[in-house]
């Protein structure tokens, strides 16, 4: 399990513990966060979960592979470079209080 | 002796898996079925879990209840990544939302001449209308021959579709008026394919089976049985859910009267519908790796079955969760499924019925269901009516 924060583009904050191995964008949509959509339930082929992982915890995530690189491209709100898929990211005890921004828009 | 069984093939099944769904969820959360010969994963969590985790719950010895000959590996639906993502990578494009404006004009169209069909009827079969709505749109997103180019007639591709999902509640298998239907649906996607390789246009079959990835052509296989696969399930899903919805909105007086008062409504009924009672209610999975769960051991090579529809009713996620309200917006529902597999059609499917009830509910405001007991479809996988009598007002 890990408690993974999610900070939506208006500041509200929500934290809730995910079962290892699910995504963090299945972990937001199961759980009634708004600002991830996951249109395309979690294949990496659609850029709607878009998020920002906080700075402090970037250095704690493995690096997107090619796929989550190349889609990355079609992010709605602004690209960073904290910028990632939510659903390319598996919850694990290693991502314990992770926080997570959330774009103004992902369509 | 009394000993609780969960069999998919039984009609009665087919006609009401919800209570077993419970049972299944409250005692049995993981329930080796001797008549399905497979693990059934009911509680929410867990089919999420397995969705997610590809690696060990594997789709590439099939993902159909009862699979068809020679699919296994070669379509989206029954390969793993990384061969799944790059057949997906090819295909989804086309169904993103932002690619869907340009169809939406002409699903209207479809929408306001078919269900125009019903103006001073006094009773219907729903299934007549939405079957020639559901051809009508998947032609035109898929980019198959129409009008003055067609091949066969659209009905036929719709009838071949919904025969080769069901199964023999005898024999436990596909019987051979099912296989025929999928031999015909492969060839005419063999002739489709032909057809937009020897002259290709902007469609979405003329990009895929011209396709190269990093320098290799795509297998003839994999060409010819995502096809097959796309009309079969395009077809047959969303004909299978139009159905169910109005089997919901003509069961729930008030739910139809909101809805047809203010349409602005209807995406919310859709999503509820999806969660409720969608016409996928199963798929399967096989085991690269032995896994306790619930105190049960499966072992590796085992199929299981991802009871989406029982998820759907998991209270453990969904509170109160056999009530039909339109209000609840329940998110992350798998009425599209999850995961790396879950449903391409998303937003297309979303649009589609939504403009199809908003154009029925124009001609025809007020139905309600003209039978209590219905012809339900025999299948393992899906469930939906094969006859739906309405009666307007």
């Amino acid at each position: 399990m890990a408690h993974i924060t999610y900070v939506a583009a208006g500041g509200q904050s929500t934290t809730v513990d995910l079962p290892d191995g699910w995504s963090l964008m299945q972990g937001a949509v199961a759980n009634g966060i708004e600002g991830i959509v996951g249109e395309c339930g979690g294949s990496c082929a659609c850029a709607t979960c878009h998020c920002y992982v906080d700075e402090a915890d970037l250095g704690r995530l493995p690096a997107p592979a090619e796929g989550e690189l190349a889609m990355l491209a079609n992010v709605a709100a602004e690209r960073r470079p904290t910028s990632r898929l939510s659903c390319q990211i598996k919850a694990s005890p290693a991502l314990e209080g992770l926080t997570l921004h959330l774009p103004d828009t992902q369509e | 002796m009394g000993s609780f069984r969960f069999d998919p093939y039984s009609p009665a099944v087919d006609a009401d898996p919800f209570p077993f769904y419970r049972r299944l969820r409250d005692d049995f959360p993981c329930f080796w079925s001797e008549e399905a010969q497979m693990w059934i994963l009911s509680r929410y969590a867990d089919i999420v879990g397995a969705g997610q985790d590809w690696q060990t719950y594997s789709s590439a010895s099939g993902n159909l209840m009862t699979e068809l000959p020679g699919r296994a590996g070669s379509t989206l639906g029954s390969s793993d990544p990384p061969k799944h993502d790059r057949l997906r990578g090819l295909i989804q494009h086309a169904f993103l939302k932002r690619n869907l404006t340009a169809l939406e004009g002409h699903i209207r169209e479809v929408a306001t001449s078919v269900f125009g069909q019903l103006r001073d009827q006094p009773e219907f079969d729903f299934k007549d209308v939405s079957s020639q709505f559901t051809v009508k749109v998947l032609m035109a997103a898929l980019g198959l021959p129409m009008g003055d180019e067609a091949i066969v007639d659209e009905q036929v591709v719709r009838d071949n579709a919904v025969l080769m999902v069901q199964s023999d509640a005898r024999t436990r298998a596909k019987g051979p008026e099912h296989l025929a239907a999928y031999q015909w649906m492969q060839d005419y996607a063999a002739q489709v394919i032909a057809m937009r390789r020897a002259n290709p246009r902007d469609d979405l079959i003329s990009h895929f089976s011209n396709a190269e990835l990093d320098g290799d052509r795509l297998d003839e296989r994999e060409v010819l049985l995502t096809t097959t696969t796309l009309i079969m399930a395009g077809v047959e899903s969303l004909g299978g859910f139009m159905m169910m919805f109005a089997y919901n909105l003509a069961s729930h007086e008030q739910a139809l009267h909101e809805v047809v008062g203010d349409p602005a409504m209807l995406p919310d009924a859709v999503e509820e519908s999806l969660r409720l009672n969608t016409s996928a209610q199963r798929f399967k999975r096989r085991l690269t790796r032995d896994v306790e769960l619930h105190g049960s051991h499966m072992k590796a090579g085992d199929f299981v079955c991802l009871a989406y529809g029982a998820g759907n009713r998991d209270e453990r996620q969904f509170p109160d969760p056999d009530r039909y309200d339109i209000r609840r917006r329940p998110r992350g529902h798998l009425g599209f499924g999850g995961g790396v597999h879950a449903c391409l059609g998303v937003a297309i499917a979303r649009m589609a019925v939504r403009i199809a009830f908003e154009e029925l509910h124009r001609v025809v405001p007020r139905y309600h269901r003209v039978a209590d007991q219905l012809p339900w479809m025999p299948s393992s996988t899906f469930r939906s009516p094969l006859v739906l009598m309405l009666a307007a007002a």
